[in-house]
């Protein structure tokens, strides 16, 4: 089995891109709550607890951390036991493609945190401008926009990193957004592939097209034409309204997951102070990914 | 030497382990002795492997890195040995849940990942992976006064159509988040490890008497796209459910017992007594979990009289 990351900083379109692979070879949009790898993001317990056999809840998040590059040796080889009840990630013959918020580590041992070559072929990083992550980050935490651009800029910011409750799922150390994205370009034990949340929304079937080359399966522009069809944001938005979407925010009141799926939108939602703020802290990834 | 009582059977363990049911000394030999010895990095013969353990025969290998190595022995022998730096009793918590739950399996028992509490004279089943809320919804129903039976693991015992359930429960394992929104401070011991904020936490009333199993429920997080509720799985369906919330689960293919678990499955499918649990997740909702459970279980004559 071989298998590529998707790894992206928190609200930068890896959700969509997922849908995007999904829909591929499909004769009708695929539901949004039956899409592959609905569980299997490479944080998820149950890829922990089944294959240690003892749970991760038990341990620290700096324990579980040492031993992750075991479980990612597993899983992204495609043995051990996998939950039947979980749809696998998304396959296209024998590659499979996990999505990670996961920045690119090393644990204290001195290995990298997400297996390294022993765990996969490859990356696909999907980069999105950060004043719009900060936008989108803000409605997905529930959360002001100036927490939002403070945990974005944070050098320890994580998900699931709580130590009063167990989080759903293991802790990802993001760094900051810059950070995030540098520590898995910098990497020197895979190839990685870098699209623009940008590039794909202004052209879903040549991103498509470009990550499939990547991955060493390339596909017919009419077979990326269909995938693409199926998967504009105006179809992911009307499944949400009808039936819900359940990768939205678990906690709280309900929060659309697909909001505006726009590019620029920080122009009218973020203030010049905020605006400044992204800017001046993450210049360094803006400028490297083309932000002006 | 410390005993305890274990799922009906009798446990002598050289290390204290918190949580189990303590018991008197006995003059007859334990079902299952815990000791520390010196524990193999690896087993000769082994013909099932996962990055921290090696199944060969009857003996069982499991490697918690930097806590302990503990090796199973034919169900009734736990042999550990704690890493280099291990605090001690740091291990305890390993050997009571993982260790104690897989040597259960490796008897032959039905076991689940679950918690129980006692309604009227059955035991109510709360199954889920870690994390699914076990613990909250058994202490919430102390408070109500429903006895707690098993907090991690549940034994069964088919006798006929009926399977029987031996109980484990007078301590909760709960995160210091849930003892505060369940007001349960004044209950709370000593955390499960030294770097866990996570407690044991006394349960207010238990029972030690084994009794029928009255209704299995596989708790759910409600979604946007999956509201709250009480569903009867269809019979396939509920077969798998059995299967997938065995205490270790990637173990009953290794240890031949998928039949095991399907036959248990069919008799509790065939009595109603499997059902999928879907609810908020929030500390606010548990109210209506609780309200929903009693529902339903005047509904299924688990519970008779008014609310």
């Amino acid at each position: 089995m071989r298998s590529l990351w998707l790894a992206s900083y928190p609200k930068s379109g890896s959700t969509w891109f997922r849908i995007l692979l999904a829909n591929l070879g499909q004769d009708r949009p695929v539901d949004i709550n039956r899409l592959p790898g609905d569980g299997g993001i490479a944080s998820a317990r149950t890829f922990f607890d089944d294959l240690m056999l003892f749970p991760s809840g038990l341990l620290t998040h700096e324990e579980c951390e040492r031993l992750r590059p075991l479980v990612h040796e597993v899983v992204g080889r495609g043995r051990g036991y996998v939950d039947p009840a979980l749809t696998p990630p998304p396959r296209i013959r024998d590659t499979q493609f996990i999505k990670t918020h996961d920045a690119w580590l090393q644990t204290p041992d001195g290995v990298p945190l997400m297996g390294g070559r022993r765990a996969a072929d490859g990356a696909i990083l999907i980069v999105r401008d950060p004043r719009d992550v900060a936008a989108s980050l803000a409605h997905h935490m529930g959360a002001d926009l100036d927490t939002a651009i403070d945990f974005l800029a944070g050098e320890t910011s994580a998900l699931c990193g709580r130590r009063d409750f167990q989080p759903q799922q293991l802790r990802q150390r993001l760094t900051s957004w810059s950070g995030f994205n540098a520590s898995w370009l910098d990497q020197q034990d895979l190839p990685v592939l870098v699209i623009r949340y940008e590039d794909i929304q202004r052209d879903p079937v040549e991103a498509l097209i470009a990550a499939l080359n990547f991955a060493g399966l390339p596909a017919t522009p009419a077979e990326a034409e269909q995938a693409a069809g199926f998967a504009t944001f105006e179809t992911l938005r009307d499944q949400e309204q009808k039936q819900g979407f359940r990768e939205a925010a678990p906690r709280g009141a309900p929060r659309a997951f697909f909001r505006r799926g726009v590019s620029g939108g920080w122009r009218d939602e973020l203030t010049a102070d905020q605006v400044a703020r992204i800017e001046q802290s993450q210049l360094a990834g803006m400028l490297r990914h083309g932000y002006p | 030497m410390f005993h305890y009582r274990v799922s009906g059977l009798t446990v002598a363990s050289e290390l204290a382990l918190p949580g189990l049911i303590t018991s008197g000394a006995s003059d007859q030999a334990p079902d299952i002795h815990i000791r520390r010895g010196a524990v193999p990095e690896a087993l000769d013969g082994v013909t099932h492997s996962g990055p921290s353990w090696q199944l060969a025969g009857n003996r069982f290998l499991l490697r918690i890195p930097d806590v302990l190595r503990m090796l199973l022995i034919d169900g009734r022998e736990i042999l550990f040995e704690p890493d280099s730096g291990a605090a001690e009793g740091d291990g305890a918590i390993f050997l009571s849940g993982s260790g104690i739950g897989i040597l259960m399996q490796q008897r032959g028992r039905v076991v689940l990942h679950a918690s129980a509490v006692k309604v009227n004279d059955c035991a109510v089943l709360f199954c889920g992976p870690s994390g699914a809320g076990k613990s909250t919804l058994a202490v919430a129903l102390g408070k109500l006064g429903y006895p707690s039976v098993a907090d991690d693991f549940c034994c069964l015992t088919m006798d006929g159509a009926v399977p029987w359930l031996e109980p484990d429960g007078r301590q909760h394992k709960l995160w210091g988040q849930a003892i505060d929104a369940l007001e349960v401070a004044d209950r709370k011991r000593d955390p499960i490890r030294s770097s866990l904020q996570k407690y044991f936490v006394t349960a207010l009333d238990a029972v030690e008497a084994p009794m029928p199993v009255g209704m299995i429920y596989e708790l759910h997080a409600a979604t946007p796209a999956q509201p709250s509720g009480i569903q009867r799985p269809r019979s396939i369906d509920g077969a798998h459910l059995v299967l997938r919330n065995a205490y270790r689960r990637a173990l009953i293919h290794h240890f031949g017992q998928r039949q095991l678990y399907f036959d248990t499955a069919a008799t509790l499918m065939a009595s109603g007594r499997i059902q999928k649990f879907t609810r908020a997740m929030n500390f606010g909702d548990v109210p209506a979990s609780l309200s929903a459970l009693e529902t339903h279980w005047r509904a299924n004559g688990l519970l008779v009289g008014a609310a």
